[in-house]
């Protein structure tokens, strides 16, 4: 018995002289998880440390000079600067208008599309196909339907007797039409997630209640409601998170006009940041959009319960 | 002792080889074949002249260009040279990241520094340092579709001029008479006018009323002569609905305009036009003649790895024989070149008539506005003007408030 013990110890001991079971399987861990965690520390650690370091400092990226201001960044943001809070409203109003409308519509997509009905892949392909295509075309296209005068949009409203405004220079209408020129860019992905979620749910429960005699509302109430609710959740915090950040639709849709009416967050930090050299403050605008959206999401995984 | 040899001849070639292997890069916007292959050539004839050395030449999209360059400026790795817009050059000057070739431009005669305008160098020199050469200097102008002109029975512009008629109130009427179905009378910068070029679009009418954006820290958008000329130009969009609104495409060069003010690098793209053409003068306004000039200049970069032969390679460029191939493309500011018989047969799209107002305009002109704080001014005053271009827009106060946007930044 003690030589087995021996020649199994020694036969351990030969793979691996040093490293108990443990800290082999721990190291094994380890070495699985050190790509992605690299990633994470090279891609994204690693500059938010380094953009909470710049956001401490005036650095003009131009002339290279750098001067150490604490927390003036900050404090210029939030209490100095009216363009931040108009900027920051600006974002709050393209997310509470994006996500309800986006949410809603992809899910209302998403039930219509889960029944069996002929040319369903089309219209299914038709609804994705605005995710995939490159936004400078959605937006230079947009850009000519919106048109005051001339634009499809306004020549179908004048059909029916409505005078349409020229909605992207419009400081009333340019949010509104941004918002949903998004709404319909993005909502087949949302869509597709909801479409999974669907046809996850199993079809017993459903024959089950309409057997019981509940009707589709009822169905959808009780039944489909809740069991979507994750996938609720998740396409909640992407579209929140996605619309904190929206830059290329603003930029190439509005440029943030008129009269800044559409200057979001993002779209802010990058003309601190690229057009004026500010590296230091838009640092400090791109910490309170970051925690804007950790905040945000927390709220939300807070709520799930509620759903 | 084979061994030891065998050592100092590799070392030696190194050395030698870095030596002699050097790579100059320069930044341009261009991505015209034809401007390249010109560019090319100046590389090829300077390298004849510093054997070992290359020249390359890097294209950054417009749209993109300062952004680009300043972050390359901050890396690592900056280029040696570049091109620079004239609303750049104060920001760049300021931040001390320009090379300075006054001496080496000024100690050599065959440059003949002298020869360069002394209008056209103003961005460019601060007391004695020079900080980059003005390669294009380029008026703008009016560009008209003479056959919308001749089917309305109207005086065209260049009739106008001659007989000192061609004011802006003028341009107003034939504006007006000649929007119509589908058609406007007027486009300003090809539509880009209402955005951050929209001082390309305002400059030519008020400083013909005697105005300006900006001088000795003080704003001049909100003087009487400001809000007359600015006002003239928002009745021509409203009142008249002549010019292309903003937010609106029409396009000049396809026909759906009959007038744009333009400068002549654009005018390639009327080689396959419909119509026939024609360009202008400015229209003059209470103040007189007023011609406003766009520039471009070729700066080297302090932080360059070759800084010396950067210096080099720009009084290679604009010496007056290479000024001379690029007058085809880049009006001059070499007045050795402007006011000779090459620069008025140097493009072939334009009759020595048209150039010659080109040339006139250089002369006379003055360049658009700058100012080292020109981002930040640009943003502030946007979402201002934005509040210009509506029907109902009260002209002088949003000036006012133009004015109040910018104050503390000029």
């Amino acid at each position: 018995m003690a030589t087995l013990t021996n020649s199994q110890t020694t036969k351990v001991s030969a793979r691996s002289p040093s490293l108990s079971l443990g800290r082999r399987e721990a190291l094994t861990g380890w070495l699985f998880v050190s790509p992605i965690l690299a990633g994470f520390l090279i891609f994204f650690l690693g500059p938010l440390v380094a953009v909470i370091g710049y956001s401490a400092t005036e650095w003009n990226l131009l002339s290279r000079e750098v001067t150490f201001v604490g927390l003036d960044n900050y404090t210029h943001a939030l209490t100095e600067n009216d363009t931040f809070w108009t900027v920051l409203g600006n974002s709050l109003i393209f997310a509470v208008g994006l996500v309800p409308l986006n949410m809603a519509l992809a899910l209302a997509l998403a039930l219509s599309m889960s029944a069996p009905f002929a040319g369903r892949v089309v219209f299914r392909t038709i609804f994705f196909a605005p995710v995939v295509t490159s936004a400078v075309a959605w937006a230079i296209v947009w850009k000519f339907l919106l048109q005051g005068e001339t634009g499809t949009v306004n020549q179908l409203l004048a059909v029916v007797g409505i005078d349409g405004p020229n909605w992207l220079r419009h400081p009333d209408w340019a949010m509104v039409a941004v918002i949903v020129t998004r709404v319909f860019k993005t909502v087949g992905l949302n869509m597709i997630l909801y479409l999974a979620a669907l046809q996850a749910i199993p079809r017993d429960y459903i024959e089950a209640a309409s057997l019981e005699g509940a009707s589709r509302w009822q169905i959808f109430r009780s039944i489909i409601w809740p069991l979507l609710a994750p996938t609720t959740l998740v396409i909640m915090v992407i579209t929140v998170v996605g619309s904190l950040k929206v830059f290329d639709h603003i930029f190439l849709m509005t440029g943030g006009g008129p009269e800044n009416g559409t200057l979001v967050l993002a779209f802010y930090i990058y003309q601190q940041a690229f057009e004026f050299f500010s590296i230091g403050f838009a640092s400090a605008l791109a910490v309170i959009m970051f925690l804007l959206a950790v905040v945000l999401t927390a709220v939300q995984l807070r709520l799930k319960g509620g759903l | 002792m084979i061994k030891r040899f065998i050592i100092a001849a590799t070392t030696a070639a190194t050395l030698a080889a870095t030596a002699s292997a050097q790579e100059l890069r320069m930044t341009v916007w261009t991505g015209s074949d034809a401007h390249l292959s010109m560019l090319g050539g100046f590389a090829d004839s300077f390298a004849a002249e510093n054997p070992g050395v290359t020249v390359k030449f890097e294209t950054i999209p417009f749209g993109d260009y300062v952004q680009s360059l300043t972050l390359q400026l901050a890396g690592s790795n900056p280029p040696d040279l570049g091109w620079l817009l004239e609303s750049s050059a104060p920001t760049f000057v300021q931040a001390g990241v320009l090379l300075d070739v006054g001496d080496k431009l000024r100690g050599d005669a065959a440059y003949d520094f002298a020869d360069f305008s002394e209008p056209a160098m103003s961005l460019w020199q601060s007391g004695d340092a020079i900080n980059g050469i003005p390669f294009s200097t380029s008026p703008l102008v009016v560009l008209y579709n003479a056959s919308m002109f001749e089917a309305a029975g109207l005086e065209t512009p260049n009739e106008m001029a001659a007989e000192g008629k061609w004011t802006w109130d003028a341009m107003r009427t034939s504006a007006a008479a000649l929007a119509g179905d589908g058609v406007y009378g007027f486009e300003s910068m090809d539509g880009r006018g209402y955005g951050n070029t929209v001082l390309h679009t305002l400059m030519p009418i008020v400083r013909s009323y005697g105005g300006e954006a900006w001088s000795s820290g003080a704003c001049g958008l909100n003087s009487a002569a400001a809000k007359e000329a600015i006002t003239l130009y928002h009745n021509m969009i409203f009142a008249d609905g002549a010019v292309v609104p903003p937010g609106e495409q029409a396009n000049f060069f396809t026909g759906g305009a009959a007038m744009t003010v333009s400068q002549i690098s654009r005018v390639s793209k009327l080689a396959d036009a419909d119509f026939e053409w024609d360009l202008a003068p400015l229209p003059t306004g209470p103040a007189g003649a007023a011609p406003v000039i766009g520039q471009a200049g070729l700066v080297a970069f302090a932080s360059g790895n070759n800084t010396e032969l950067a210096a080099d390679f720009l009084a290679h460029m604009t010496s007056v024989d290479n000024v001379t191939t690029m007058a085809q493309f880049f009006p001059p500011a070499r007045n050795s070149v402007l006011n000779g018989e090459v620069f008025l047969n140097s493009n072939k799209a334009l009759s020595p008539m048209q150039m010659g107002i080109v040339a006139d305009a250089i002369a006379t002109g003055k360049i658009l506005p700058s100012h080292p704080k020109f981002p930040q001014i640009q943003a502030a005053m946007r979402p201002k003007f934005d509040a210009l271009w509506q029907a109902d827009a009260d002209v002088e106060a949003v000036l006012d408030s133009v004015c109040a946007a910018i104050e503390s930044l000029l």
